[in-house]
């Protein structure tokens, strides 16, 4: 078991491994992208309410479920960092925040599209809307501060910190936009539970296109995760090794 | 079993009249964010690997200058 | 000759032992309300700020009564939030640059209720006045007279979160050179609960909505801070330093 943990936290096995992973998740996101975008786009029965803008909704909520966990995966990556000092965890970490960060701002932005045709207007003061923006914010705060400190291992800690903080925050933060909200705008709900009783040829593209996101944030976190294992290990032979098998210019 | 909800290329390219634009820039936003988050470690990658063999050249042909340096005296 | 030095080592750990946790939580705090009443500064910068700030919005927004009534409550709290922020410079900066912050870190009692009485402290300095002061600028934005007294009681509740939020992340940038602008970025969104519910507790007593929910709510999120943020500035501040 311990043997396994330490295994898994050192870079060069997680950079081996995942070059093995990465041909068959470009496979299996590239299968269920093409399935639930032509689904979602040619496929769906125009809403009897919003007619062709539920369309929209095969982007947004995918997008915004997904923003929604990485500051827990921030947050957990940042535990083991603190606790264990595994440098992997770090490397995640690090390379959560600019995802999570780009998530939330898309998720806002379709969220602002949709909003213009739901309520007229490209932006409401919606519950939902208002704790994404307030979690763009700490998105922003917790990269503000990883570029602010200059010794990489002080960053590391003081971002797991943050992120921790943030962590326990983010619930406060989303009840009382919610709480706040609902005397204002009672159930403006274009929720995902509101999506549930609907027919499955409204929910299985749903599915189908949440799950194909998820494989594309695993896609892009293991990317980023692994440039960031080799800027830290630069001066370790095996680096060096693959950089002279490198044959591009 | 799901059916064709349009009946031609034109209606699909304008979502049925309205809201075009609205579906359509979701779209065009998720197209960008794909790419630009599977490109972009790729450039960064590409970027890392570039200078890594710069300076693992500057380095070999600084050992060749020194090595030559102190076989000059000798000589 | 070992006899001597076990018995030296002995005293002198009797020594650290015999300055309780409580001594030393009176101690800072006191030391850091000494440091403010010398600075007078300190004191007077957050208070001014705050009445500048709120005499700032009917220049902007209009000087008509009704207007001023229905925004009264959000300029005093986001007033009070951004004084509040303004000063928590203060917090551990002069400590930093003079090495005594390292001193808190190496003495032996817990770094949780030093942390605190710091805290405290800075609240003593900055909330208080602040929360003092408020009437009076509600006064001046032609706040309802029903909505005083929970005005004065969200912002006694509220406040100290501001500083103990804000605790945190000064404990984390305090070793950066330029740290004002991170740290309201890191601040302020985690300050968003505070400032939704108080500001709505005196919007919502001009309606007469009951309240007992929003000071519940109030007082869980303080509860929490106290026990959670102090924990969170020591190990910040342990990162920063070292």
């Amino acid at each position: 078991m311990w043997l396994w943990f330490s295994k898994l936290g050192s870079p060069r096995w997680f950079y081996e491994l995942s070059s093995k992973w990465l041909p068959w998740l470009y496979a299996l996101m590239f299968v269920m992208l093409g399935v639930g975008l032509v689904w979602a786009l040619l496929f769906v029965p125009a809403d009897y309410q919003q007619g062709q803008t539920i369309r929209i909704m095969y982007v947004h909520v995918p997008v915004a479920s997904i923003s929604l966990a990485c500051f827990p995966l921030m947050a957990i990556a940042g535990t083991i960092t603190l606790v264990w000092k595994m440098k992997l965890a770090d490397m995640v970490a690090k390379s959560v925040a600019p995802i999570g960060a780009w998530f939330t701002g898309l998720a806002l932005a379709s969220g602002a599209i949709w909003g213009d045709q739901i309520w007229g207007t490209w932006w409401a003061w919606d519950a939902r809307l208002t704790s994404l923006l307030i979690q763009f914010f700490l998105f922003v705060g917790v990269i503000a501060l990883r570029s602010a400190i200059e010794s990489p291992d002080a960053a590391a800690k003081a971002c797991a910190v943050l992120a921790i903080v943030g962590a326990i925050n983010v619930p406060i933060i989303k009840y009382s936009v919610e709480w706040w909200n609902t005397l204002h705008q009672p159930a403006s709900s274009i929720s995902f539970d509101a999506v549930a009783p609907n027919p499955p040829e409204i929910w299985v593209p749903l599915v189908i296109m949440i799950l194909a996101v998820y494989v594309f944030f695993a896609i892009s976190l293991i990317l980023r995760t692994r440039n960031e294992i080799l800027q830290r290990e630069r001066r370790a032979q095996w680096v060096m090794d693959l950089v002279a098998r490198d044959q591009q210019k | 079993m799901p059916t064709l909800q349009f009946s031609s290329v034109s209606e699909f390219l304008t979502m049925g009249g309205s809201y075009t634009f609205h579906i359509w820039s979701v779209y065009l936003l998720f197209a960008i964010f794909i790419s630009y988050n599977l490109m972009q470690p790729k450039l960064v990658r590409r970027q890392f690997i570039r200078e890594q063999k710069r300076r693992a050249l500057r380095d070999a042909e600084l050992s060749l200058q020194q090595s030559k340096q102190s076989e000059r005296p000798t000589s | 000759m070992s006899g001597d030095i076990r018995s030296e080592g002995n005293s002198n750990y009797e020594l650290q032992q015999s300055v309780s946790t409580w001594t030393a939580f009176c101690a800072t705090l006191k030391r850091d309300l000494l440091i403010a009443f010398k600075r007078r500064n300190d004191l007077l910068n957050p208070v001014m700020f705050f009445l500048i700030v709120v005499s700032l919005f009917p220049l902007g927004v209009s000087p008509d009564p009704m207007e001023l009534t229905r925004i009264s409550a959000g300029v005093v709290w986001v007033s009070a939030l951004l004084a509040s922020m303004l000063s928590l410079d203060n917090l551990y900066r002069a400590d930093y640059e003079d090495g005594s912050l390292e001193q808190l870190l190496l003495s032996p009692q817990p770094l949780y209720f030093l942390v605190l009485a710091k805290n405290i402290a800075h609240w003593l300095i900055s909330g208080l006045p602040v929360v003092i002061l408020s009437p009076l600028l509600a006064y001046m934005l032609y706040l309802p007279a029903e909505a005083y007294t929970t005005m004065v009681l969200t912002l006694l509740i509220g406040t100290p979160v501001l500083s103990l939020f804000g605790s945190i992340g000064v404990a984390l940038t305090v070793g950066l050179g330029s740290r004002g602008l991170i740290l309201a970025v890191i601040v302020l969104p985690l300050t968003t609960p505070v400032l939704i519910i108080g500001a709505k507790a005196v919007t919502d007593v001009m309606f007469g909505v009951p309240l007992a929910s929003h000071f519940a709510l109030l007082g869980a999120i303080l509860a929490l801070a106290l026990v959670m943020s102090p924990l969170a500035s020591a190990a910040a501040l342990r990162i920063s330093v070292n």
